[in-house]
C-alpha cells in the first residue's frame, strides 16, 4: 500500500468540483430557458390511478396511461386495479361517460397438469413462451396449461402459484385484474371473470370428446349435461367447451353437480 | 485537405463506431425501427459527440495533462456527456416535442452510449488518432478532434439510417416465423458489418 498523495487528491477534488459547478450552472440556465409547463390534469389523474405500474392496460406505466387518458387515446375500462370511485372521479374530471364495472379477477381455464398426457418429455427453458416455440408445447391437448409459470412470473401482485398438479392457479384475494397474465399466456387460457361469479370452466380444449378421454383425466368431453342442467340458459357449448354467460348466471351451482368430470368448478 | 478526407474515410468507414468497433449497439438496434426516429437519434448522437469532443479534448489536454491527473479522464468525460445530454433533452422537449416523444427512453440512454465515451477516449489517444488521420502525434489539435467527433457521429447516423431503411423493408416482407422481428435484424446488422469490413482490407 502506497501512501496517499494528498496534493494530487486535492487537485482532483478541486477539478471535479469546478467542472461540476460549471455544468450545474449551465443546466440550470438551460432549464430556465427551456422549461415547459406540464399539463396538471395528467398529474391529478395519475394520483387517482392505482399506481401499481402493472402494465395491464398496454401502456408503459400508470403515468403513460394517465397521459393517454388525458389525450383521449385510452379508456378507463382498460385499467383493472383502479377502484370504481377513483375511476368515477377521473371520468368526471375528463367529462367522460363512465359506468361502474364489477371488479374482475383472472382464472386459469385448465386443470390438466399431471392429469393430462405429454407428447414428449421437454427439457429446456421452463418459460411457457420458450416451450411453445418447440412444436407447440409438450401437452397433447392443444390448449392445456404448460405449467411453465410465465404468468406467475409476470404477475405484479404475485397472485399466481402452481397447484399440486402443476397447473397455475390464481389467488382470488390477491388478483387485481390487471390482465397481464391473460395477455401474455401463449395458450390464451387465462380469462378475466367477474369477482362475484360462483363457477368457472376449468378446461379450454378444442378437442373432441373421444380425444379428451384418451389424453386428459379432467378435460371436458362436451357431453352437454351442464347446458341441460342450467335453468337460466347461461351455459352454451362453444368449440367443444361450455361457455358461461356471467350476466345470466345466478350461482345456483346446478352445473357443478351435473358435470361428471368435474370440469365446472366452484370458486 | 488531405487530413479532412482521411478523417471522413476513417471515422465513417474504416473505424465506423457501430459496425466495426461495436460501440453504441444499444440505440443502433433499439431506435432503428423507423426511418424518422433513426435519423433523429443519429443526429442527436452526432451533436452530442461533436460537443463532447469540443469540450473534453481541451479539458484533457490543457487541464488534466499538465496537472498529471489523466487518470480521472473517465469520471470527467462521463460528467460532461451526462450534462450535455441533460441539456439537449430539455432543449428538445421545448423545441421539438415530436422528436422528444419519438426518441423516448433512448434519449437519456445517450448518456451511457459507449460510442460517445468511445470518441472522447479516441481523440485524446494522440498516437492512435494521428495514425488514423495520417499526421504526426504532435500535429494533433482541437480542430481535428472536433472534426473526428462530427464525422464519427455522422458515421453512426449513416449506419443507423441504412439499418432503419432495411428494417422498414423487412417489416413488409414475408419472413420465416422463427426469424421475424429481432433475429432478422441481427442478421441484417451482420451483413452491414461485413460490407464495412471491406474498408479494413484496403
Amino acid at each position: 500500500m502506497g501512501s496517499v498523495n494528498w496534493s494530487t487528491f486535492g487537485i482532483v477534488t478541486l477539478i471535479v468540483a469546478v467542472i461540476a459547478i460549471i455544468f450545474a450552472v449551465l443546466i440550470v440556465i438551460v432549464y430556465k430557458l427551456c422549461h415547459v409547463e406540464e399539463d396538471k390534469t395528467v398529474e391529478v389523474i395519475s394520483e387517482k390511478l392505482a399506481g401499481a405500474n402493472c402494465g395491464g392496460c398496454g401502456f408503459t406505466g400508470c403515468n403513460a396511461f394517465a397521459k393517454a387518458l388525458a389525450e383521449g387515446k385510452a379508456n378507463l375500462s382498460m385499467c383493472g386495479p383502479t377502484a370504481n370511485e377513483n375511476k368515477a372521479e377521473i371520468a368526471k374530471l375528463l367529462n367522460l361517460p363512465f359506468t361502474a364495472e364489477e371488479q374482475a379477477y383472472a382464472v386459469v381455464k385448465c386443470a390438466g397438469g399431471l392429469n393430462s398426457k405429454n407428447k414428449f418429455e421437454y427439457v429446456g427453458n421452463e418459460g411457457c413462451i420458450a416451450q411453445i416455440a418447440f412444436m407447440g408445447g409438450k401437452k397433447v391437448c392443444p390448449n392445456g396449461c404448460l405449467c411453465g409459470g410465465t404468468c406467475a412470473s409476470l404477475c405484479p401482485y404475485h397472485a399466481i402459484t402452481p397447484s399440486k398438479d402443476g397447473v397455475m392457479v390464481v389467488n382470488k384475494a390477491l388478483c387485481e385484474a390487471c390482465g397481464v397474465c391473460a395477455k401474455k399466456c401463449p395458450k390464451h387460457i387465462i380469462e378475466l371473470i367477474p369477482k362475484s361469479s360462483k363457477v368457472y370452466v376449468a378446461c379450454s380444449t378444442t378437442c373432441k370428446g373421444k380425444e379428451v378421454v384418451n389424453t386428459c383425466k379432467v378435460g371436458c368431453i362436451s357431453c352437454g349435461l351442464c347446458e341441460k342442467a342450467c335453468k337460466y340458459g347461461a351455459i352454451k357449448l362453444e368449440n367443444n367447451v361450455p361457455v358461461i354467460d356471467y350476466k345470466k348466471c345466478v350461482g345456483c351451482k346446478a352445473c357443478v353437480s351435473a358435470c361428471r368430470r368435474k370440469v365446472i368448478k366452484e370458486i | 485537405m488531405a487530413e479532412l478526407i482521411m478523417i471522413i474515410v476513417s471515422a465513417v468507414f474504416i473505424k465506423n463506431f457501430v459496425v466495426v468497433q461495436f460501440l453504441g449497439i444499444c440505440p443502433f438496434l433499439g431506435v432503428s425501427k423507423d426511418f424518422r426516429s433513426a435519423l433523429g437519434m443519429g443526429l442527436a448522437v452526432t451533436f452530442v459527440m461533436t460537443l463532447t469532443c469540443l469540450i473534453t479534448y481541451p479539458i484533457y489536454t490543457y487541464i488534466l495533462v499538465p496537472l498529471k491527473i489523466e487518470f480521472i479522464e473517465i469520471i470527467v468525460f462521463i460528467f460532461i456527456i451526462a450534462s450535455i445530454v441533460q441539456m439537449i433533452e430539455m432543449a428538445l422537449k421545448r423545441f421539438s416535442p415530436t422528436l422528444y416523444n419519438a426518441m423516448g427512453i433512448y434519449l437519456p440512454l445517450i448518456t451511457t452510449n459507449c460510442a460517445v465515451l468511445g470518441v472522447a477516449e479516441l481523440v485524446i489517444d494522440t498516437v492512435q488518432i494521428a495514425d488514423l488521420i495520417g499526421i504526426t502525434a504532435a500535429q494533433m489539435n482541437m480542430g481535428f478532434a472536433v472534426l473526428y467527433g462530427l464525422f464519427a457521429g455522422l458515421g453512426f447516423t449513416f449506419v443507423i439510417v441504412i439499418m432503419s431503411g432495411l428494417r422498414e423493408k423487412i417489416a413488409r416482407t414475408p419472413v420465416s416465423k422463427h426469424l421475424k422481428g429481432f433475429p432478422i435484424s441481427m442478421i441484417t446488422a451482420c451483413f452491414i458489418a461485413m460490407a464495412f469490413y471491406v474498408f479494413m482490407l484496403i
